[in-house]
C-alpha cells in the first residue's frame, strides 16, 4: 500500500459517474496549435485545403510540441486565434467536415517493433503528460539516450536513469473519471500501450496505481498476471483522496519518491509517468495505425442535464458539446475546462476542448462559493494540515496579499503545485491559489 | 441540430481554481464554539443562579455593541455576523467570578474587544487571546473583586480549591475530586463543571472546529508535571486529577489555548505550544503568586506563537544539501 499524503478526502458527490454518454459528433472543430507547456506546432495546411480524417495538419518540429491530425474529413475553413484550455492565446486550425474512420494500412504486431519504431509511433500519437499543466508526454518518457538531451524539461541535468514506469489509473482529481473508466473497459490496447511505454522509457519495472474504491479492473489483473518476470506491481490508493492523482503527490504516494521542487519533473527521480488514457491511446495507435483523433472527457455540473464520460473529436467546442448533450438545463455561472479543483474557467463558449481538456463542467450559482469576499487569515492552520507539499499556505497568502512576493518565494512559493487543497478548506474563504499564481506571475515578469 | 439557448456570457464568472470549496466558514467555527459552550453556561447558571445569566448576557451584549460602535466610528464593515464578538463576550463571562458586578463585566467585555481585538485590526490580527487580555486588566485593577468566589447553590463566600491549596497545601485533602469535576466546588461561572467543558470540547474536536493537538498536549503537560510532583511527595502534592479539574485548566485547554488566531499553525508547533503551556501552568501554580496560572500561561505562550510557527515541516522535495 502506498503512503497517505496530506490532502483532502472529497465527499462522494464529487466522484465522477463512470458511464459513457453517446453523443452525435459535431461537424466543426477548432484545433489550437499549442495545448501544453512548450512550443506550438507548425501548421502544414492552408485555408481552403481539403483534409482527410487522420491527416497531419500541424507538425511538431521538436519534442517540445506535439503533432496534430485532422479528426474530420472536410475542409480547412480558417486559421484563427482562440484560447487554449488554460486560457493562453493561440493560433488554431478550423475544420468543417464529417467524422469518418481513417483508412490505415495494417501495422505489424506491436511486439515485433523495435524501440526506435515504437518511438516513431509514440511521437506520431502526440500524447500529453497528465495533470493540469501537461507537457508533451514524449519529453517525460524518453530516456536521455533516445531523446538526445541530457537535460530534463526543468533544465536540470538528468543523472538518474528511468527505472520505473508509473501508470496511473487514478484521475488528476476525483471529479474526473476518464482513467478509471478506461481501466475498467479496455484491455488489449492498454496492455499493448503499457508494454510499448516500458520499452520506450527503458524502465525495468511497471507500477500501476488504481482506485481502491473500485473493483480491481480485470484488464490490469491480467497484465500483472501475464508478466512472468514479476516486474509489474499494482498499488491501490483511495481515489476519493485528493490530490493523490496529481503527478507530484502520486509519485510520493505510490513510490515514496519526492520530485525536487520547484520545477522538478518525474524523470528527475527516475520515474516515467503516464496515465491509463495515454497508454490506451498509444496502444490503439499501434494496433490501428491511426493517431488518436478523439478524446474522452468527463462532463458534469448542475447546468447540464447529464454527467458522465463522453467521447468527442479533438477540438470540439464547448457550445457544440453542450448542444450534443441537449443544451443547458439551467443557467450556468461558470464554464470550466478541466475539473472543478484544478480546471480553468472560461467566458467564451466557442473555446475548443483539446488534448489537454480532461473535463467540462458547467456549474450553477448554487454549486459555487461566492468569489471575492474573503477575510483576514485567522491562523487556524487547516491549510498547513492539508498541504501535500508541506508549505504554510496561510502565511504565504499574507505575504502575497501585501505584495511581498520575494518573501513568499523565500518561504517556498514556487514549490506550490496549485492543487487548491488550502483554498478548499480555508474557513476565511481566502483565494489562496489566486494569490500564489498572481505572485508567481509578478516574480516571473520582474525576472524577464 | 438545435442550438444551445443563448447563454448570457457576460454573467459567466471567471476566477482561479478551485471552483468548489468545503463547507467550513469562520461563522460556522464561531457558531460551533458558542454551541459547545452551552452546556458549560447552563451549568454555571444552574449553580450560581440568575446573576450568572445576567453576567453572561451583559458581557455578550457589551462586546457586540462595542465592536459595532468601533466599526461604525472607523467606517469599517460590521462584523457582528461572524459571531466572534459574542464568543469573546461569552468566554470572558465564563472566566469571571459569579459575584462580578455589572460594571466589572461591562468594563471587561469592552476591554476584550477594544484592547484585545480591535486595536490590532479585528479578527485574525490580534496577538493575545482577547478574553484573557480583559481578564488580566480586571485582575490587576480590581484584584479583590476578581477573587471573591461563592460556593455553589448556597452563595456563601468561600475560597476556590486552588486558592485554598495556595494558603495551605494540605487543604487539598478537603476536596473530593468528583466534586471538582461535577461542579460542586467554587470557581468562575464557566469553570466549575469539568464534565460540561469536556462535552463541549469533544464536540468541537469531533466536528473538526478545533484540532486535537493543543488540548491533548496541554492536558498532557499539566498531567505529567502534576504526576511527577505527586511521585516526589504524595503528602505535599495533590493528585493529577486535582490539577486537571481544578481552576481553568479544562476551559483553557479546550477553549482558550486552541483559539486559532493566537495559536501556532503547524501540528508540531501546536503540540509544543500546548505542552509548554501546560507545564508553565503548573510552574505558576506551584511557585507563582496567582493560585491558578492557566490564563497567564496561555498569554505567555500566545506571545511565543510566532516562534512556534518556525516549527514548519520540511517542505516537500526540498533539495537536501
Amino acid at each position: 500500500m502506498g503512503i497517505v499524503l496530506r490532502g483532502i478526502t472529497l465527499p462522494k458527490k464529487y466522484s465522477a459517474p463512470l458511464e459513457l454518454i453517446e453523443i452525435t459528433p459535431p461537424t466543426h472543430v477548432v484545433l489550437p496549435l499549442i495545448q501544453h507547456l512548450g512550443e506550438p506546432a507548425a501548421p502544414t495546411v492552408t485555408v481552403g485545403q481539403k483534409v482527410k480524417s487522420g491527416q497531419l495538419i500541424a507538425a511538431a518540429p521538436t519534442d517540445r510540441s506535439v503533432p496534430l491530425h485532422s479528426p474530420l474529413t472536410g475542409t480547412v475553413t480558417a486559421i484563427t486565434t482562440t484560447f487554449s484550455s488554460r486560457g493562453q492565446d493561440t493560433e488554431a486550425v478550423v475544420i468543417e467536415g464529417k467524422q469518418i474512420k481513417p483508412k490505415t494500412k495494417p501495422l505489424p504486431a506491436p511486439s515485433t517493433l523495435s524501440p526506435a519504431e515504437l518511438t516513431v509511433a509514440f511521437r506520431e500519437a502526440g500524447l500529453l503528460s497528465p495533470g493540469p499543466f501537461p507537457a508533451p508526454l514524449i519529453r517525460e518518457i524518453l530516456g536521455p539516450e533516445q531523446s538526445g538531451s541530457r537535460l530534463s524539461l526543468s533544465g536540470t541535468r538528468l543523472v538518474k536513469r528511468t527505472d520505473t514506469l508509473l501508470v496511473s489509473a487514478l484521475d488528476p482529481e476525483p471529479c474526473l473519471g476518464v482513467n478509471r473508466y478506461l481501466a475498467g473497459i479496455v484491455s488489449e490496447a492498454l496492455a499493448v500501450g503499457i508494454a510499448a511505454l516500458k520499452t520506450i522509457s527503458g524502465a525495468e519495472r511497471v507500477v500501476i496505481v488504481t482506485d481502491a474504491n473500485l473493483p480491481l479492473p480485470a484488464a490490469l489483473r491480467a497484465i500483472a498476471a501475464a508478466d512472468e518476470e514479476e516486474t509489474t506491481r499494482i498499488i491501490r490508493l483511495n481515489g476519493r483522496r485528493y490530490p493523490t492523482g496529481l503527478p507530484i503527490p502520486l509519485i510520493k504516494a505510490a513510490l515514496g519518491r519526492e520530485v525536487p521542487l520547484p520545477y522538478g519533473r518525474p524523470r528527475d527521480v527516475g520515474v516515467a509517468l503516464c496515465t491509463v488514457s495515454a497508454a490506451v491511446s498509444l496502444g490503439e495507435t499501434l494496433l490501428t495505425g491511426a493517431p488518436p483523433l478523439t478524446t474522452l472527457l468527463t462532463v458534469g455540473g448542475a447546468a447540464l442535464s447529464r454527467s458522465g464520460i463522453v467521447e468527442i473529436p479533438l477540438g470540439t467546442t464547448i457550445e457544440d458539446l453542450v448542444d450534443a448533450l441537449g443544451g443547458f438545463t439551467r443557467e450556468p455561472s461558470k464554464l470550466i475546462i478541466g475539473g472543478p479543483l484544478t480546471g480553468f474557467a472560461h467566458y467564451d463558449p466557442s473555446v475548443p476542448l483539446g488534448k489537454d481538456a480532461g473535463g467540462l463542467f458547467a456549474l450553477t450559482e448554487e454549486e459555487l462559493t461566492p468569489v471575492g469576499a474573503y477575510r483576514e487569515c485567522i491562523n487556524c492552520g487547516r491549510c498547513v494540515a492539508v498541504c501535500p507539499v508541506n508549505l504554510v499556505p496561510g502565511m504565504l497568502s499574507m505575504y502575497c496579499a501585501k505584495d511581498r512576493f520575494e518573501e513568499a518565494a523565500a518561504q517556498g512559493l514556487f514549490s506550490c503545485i496549485e492543487c487548491g487543497c488550502c483554498d478548499y478548506v480555508c474557513p476565511s474563504r481566502r483565494p489562496l491559489v489566486h494569490f500564489f499564481r498572481h505572485a508567481k506571475h509578478q516574480l516571473m515578469e520582474a525576472e524577464s | 441540430m438545435s442550438r444551445t439557448p443563448a447563454v448570457d456570457t457576460t454573467t459567466l464568472i471567471v476566477s482561479m481554481s478551485p471552483h468548489v470549496r468545503g463547507s467550513l466558514t469562520v461563522e460556522r467555527m464561531m457558531g460551533g464554539m458558542l454551541l459547545a459552550l452551552v452546556p458549560t453556561t447552563v451549568v454555571g447558571v444552574y449553580v450560581f443562579g440568575l446573576t450568572a445569566l445576567l453576567t453572561v448576557a451583559l458581557a455578550m451584549a457589551t462586546a457586540a455593541a462595542v465592536e459595532a460602535a468601533l466599526e461604525l466610528l472607523t467606517k469599517r464593515e460590521l462584523t457582528i455576523r461572524d459571531l466572534h464578538a459574542l464568543l469573546t463576550g461569552l468566554l470572558l463571562a465564563l472566566i469571571l467570578p459569579p459575584t462580578a458586578p455589572w460594571w466589572l463585566t461591562m468594563t471587561g467585555a469592552a476591554t476584550a474587544v477594544i484592547l484585545g481585538k480591535m486595536v490590532f485590526g479585528g479578527l485574525g490580527t490580534y496577538p493575545f487571546n482577547p478574553p484573557l487580555v480583559a481578564w488580566v486588566v480586571l485582575k490587576l485593577s480590581w484584584p479583590e473583586r476578581m477573587s471573591s468566589f461563592i460556593a455553589p447553590f448556597t452563595g456563601e463566600r468561600v475560597l476556590t480549591p486552588l486558592m485554598a491549596f495556595q494558603e495551605d497545601p494540605a487543604l487539598f485533602y478537603a476536596y473530593d475530586l468528583w466534586d471538582l469535576f461535577l461542579g460542586k466546588a467554587a470557581g468562575g461561572i464557566g469553570m466549575v463543571c469539568g464534565l460540561a467543558i469536556v462535552i463541549g470540547g469533544l464536540y468541537l474536536i469531533i466536528r473538526g472546529i478545533i484540532r486535537w493537538h493543543i488540548p491533548v498536549a496541554f492536558l498532557l503537560g499539566v498531567g505529567l508535571f502534576a504526576g511527577i510532583m505527586r511521585m516526589i511527595n504524595a503528602d505535599l502534592y495533590p493528585p493529577v486529577g486535582f490539577h486537571l479539574a481544578g481552576g481553568g485548566v479544562l476551559l483553557g485547554a479546550l477553549f482558550l489555548a486552541p483559539e486559532p488566531v493566537t495559536s501556532p499553525v503547524t501540528p508540531t508547533g501546536m503540540l509544543a505550544f500546548g505542552l509548554l503551556a501546560g507545564i508553565l501552568t503548573m510552574i505558576l501554580r506551584m511557585w507563582g503568586s496567582d493560585p491558578d496560572g492557566t490564563f497567564y500561561a496561555i498569554l505567555v505562550m500566545n506571545a511565543a506563537t510566532p516562534l512556534f510557527n518556525y516549527l514548519t515541516p520540511r517542505a516537500y522535495g526540498e533539495r537536501m544539501a
